[in-house]
């Protein structure tokens, strides 16, 4: 018979008993995370809703079954084995079948239950669902694969960049003329090895410097006043830098679309070019003047014939005498010029140029013409001013030359009983003088090109196949040099006006100064 | 009595052009090749004027001028030289020598030498 104590004690375990029961039965029902008792034979004893829910199965159509439904028969018994062997697997990761046979991947452990006679009653299993996880791990592998391979094309890129750029260093480096590269600031950012010998100066010594401070390099000075003095993007210059050295220095802006990056520069050794024309100068100018002597000596021989100085001679023989005579004469007058041309090409041209009035020389140059314009037609006049002219300083022969060019150009294409005026006017700090023939003109397209050598006008060719197309070539050298300008107005058919300028004697003076 | 004119030039057909033309002038023509034939030829005949080439072998017009100043004789010997181009540098430099007058050799025709010759003895008499 049991005591009153002991009845209220047994009352309380009891209790105690349904209330742990109750909690253990909250928990399992709780837990979030699937987990069923399973047998010592593998038959599902219980499960909790969590695991209703990954499987599939509902509570009475689960218990009862063995576990193999579940998993795969092969890995149950490993499981099994395991948890008997051990008394509990830990996150083995094995593959569930649901009810809709859909397989998810899961990390499954297990706990031997064993009574307290140490009889194995069964385990535990407890699932972790790993679909998010496998899931994202996926989608780290594939994220992890694409980076990998942007890696390996930024690498390829970065390959191919660098092959060009070495490429590019290679061609700069062994460019045969020299690079300089400023930045937009004007700092030297880029010289190369040729440029550095034609300076003889070293790249470590000038990079990042400004052109105000290349300045200071002795032999950077030509090169750095000429990039400090233009103001223009492109330009090409020459500059002398040693005895044997001639530069031709080009610049060039670096863009990219609109953006300026800076301007490179281009150093190219002429100095071969510049003495082949002086060579070539040279052997037009000693040819000339070998030339010069004999068709001397055949036009006075021809004269004497002439003049009978070497017996009489028949009409016949005078007129082909004449006509030789003619023809050496034009030969003669072709040497000349090309001689006032390598004159000019040599730049010995201005002898001494000496204060003198323009009048009297525009004077004399039309008597000379006197025969020559009486002979076909042409009215000549000659408008002078009516204050006397300042003095202009000028090498008196080649001036004379100049006007006598101009004015047999204008009697020589202006036809029959046409008329030439020469004028002179007194400009601000100039004397201007003008010529102007009503001859044939000098056409529209072809006029840019009136004063470069040799250029002789189509129309005029036709007309007239003498002349040298030198004369107005020297005649814009010899005003040039004087400090003046040339220009011309002309309409085909109707006639054209020729102008130059010369500075008085005081602008001269400042024209001088810039030498 | 007829003026005696010696040409020192060493182009052959320019000498005999002068020559020629000179003589047929009425003047009395003599002829050197150099400068060293012209001054022996000069000591030699004493003449009224000089026609004087400048670029010569052996010796030049300029040279040929020094030694003609140097000398008592030669001194005052009125000399037209005959100028290979006319250039105002070597124009200069005769008459700094004592040229009275010039004929440019690849320019001049026979009347202006006759007139250049005629107009230094009309000045020397």
């Amino acid at each position: 018979m049991a005591t009153e104590k002991e009845e209220e004690k047994i009352s309380t375990l009891l209790e105690d008993l349904t209330s742990l029961e109750s909690y253990a039965r909250d928990l399992f029902s709780f837990l979030p995370l699937p987990v069923c008792l399973v047998s010592s034979v593998g038959i599902i004893l219980e499960v909790n809703p969590a695991f209703e829910n990954i499987t599939g199965y509902n509570i009475e159509e689960i218990i009862g079954k063995p576990i193999e439904d579940i998993l795969i028969k092969k890995e149950f018994e490993e499981l099994s084995k395991e948890t008997l062997e051990k008394g509990f697997v830990r996150a083995k990761e094995l593959n569930i079948l649901t009810k809709e046979k859909k397989e998810i991947p899961t990390s499954v452990s297990t706990i031997l239950r064993k009574s307290e006679e140490g009889e194995v009653i069964g385990y535990f299993v407890g699932l972790f669902d790993l679909s998010d996880i496998k899931k994202t791990e996926k989608d780290l592998k594939n994220a992890q694969i694409a980076l990998l391979n942007m890696l390996e094309d930024v690498e390829e890129a970065r390959g191919r960049a660098e092959e060009e750029k070495n490429k590019t260093v290679a061609t700069i480096n062994n460019f045969t003329d020299g690079l300089l590269v400023f930045d937009p600031d004007n700092k030297l950012s880029l010289i190369n090895p040729q440029a550095e010998k034609i300076f003889d100066i070293k790249q470590r010594d000038v990079i990042k410097r400004s052109i105000q401070e290349l300045k200071t390099f002795p032999t950077l000075e030509p090169l750095a006043l000429i990039l400090l003095r233009e103001a223009k993007d492109i330009l090409r210059k020459e500059i002398q830098l040693k005895e044997n050295l001639v530069i031709e220095v080009s610049s060039v802006p670096i863009l990219r679309g609109e953006e300026r990056l800076g301007n490179l520069i281009i150093l190219h050794d002429i100095t071969r070019e510049k003495l082949i024309e002086k060579m070539k100068t040279e052997f037009v100018s000693i040819s000339a003047h070998q030339l010069r002597t004999p068709l001397s000596a055949i036009k006075w021989t021809i004269k004497m014939f002439l003049d009978g100085d070497l017996g009489e001679i028949t009409s016949e023989q005078r007129d082909f005498l004449g006509k030789t005579y003619r023809s050496n004469e034009k030969m003669i007058n072709l040497i000349n010029s090309l001689l006032d041309v390598t004159r000019i090409e040599e730049g010995r041209y201005l002898y001494k140029p000496v204060p003198t009035e323009i009048e009297p020389i525009c004077q004399f140059v039309i008597k000379s013409y006197e025969e020559e314009v009486k002979r076909k037609n042409i009215t000549v006049s000659f408008k002078k001013t009516e204050k006397r002219l300042p003095k202009i300083i000028m090498d008196v022969e080649k001036i004379k030359l100049a006007i006598q060019n101009l004015l047999d150009n204008a009697i020589r294409y202006t036809p029959s009983g046409g008329n030439v005026t020469i004028a002179l006017r007194h400009g601000k700090k100039e004397v201007e003088f003008s010529i102007k023939d009503s001859g044939v003109g000098v056409p529209k397209e072809q006029q840019m090109r009136i004063f470069t050598r040799f250029f002789r006008g189509a129309n005029v060719m036709r007309m007239d196949t003498e002349g040298s197309g030198l004369g107005l070539y020297i005649v814009k050298n010899i005003i040039e040099a004087h400090g003046g300008r040339v220009w011309f107005e002309s309409e085909e058919g109707k006639g054209t006006t020729f102008y130059f300028t010369l500075p008085t004697k005081e602008e001269f003076a400042g024209f001088l100064k810039g030498f | 009595m007829a003026k005696k004119i010696i040409l020192i030039e060493d182009e052959e057909i320019i000498l005999n052009l002068l020559q020629k033309k000179l003589t047929l002038e009425g003047y009395d023509v003599s002829v050197a090749r150099d400068g060293e034939d012209g001054l022996n030829k000069m000591r030699e005949a004493k003449p009224d004027l000089i026609l004087l080439d400048i670029i010569m072998p052996k010796k030049g017009g300029f040279e040929v001028m020094e030694e003609m100043q140097k000398d008592k004789a030669l001194k005052n010997i009125p000399i037209i030289v005959i100028s290979n181009s006319g250039q105002p540098v070597e124009i200069d430099r005769a008459q700094k020598l004592g040229a009275t007058d010039w004929l440019i050799k690849t320019e001049f025709d026979p009347q202006e030498v006759i007139e250049k010759v005629k107009k230094q003895f009309s000045i020397s008499g």
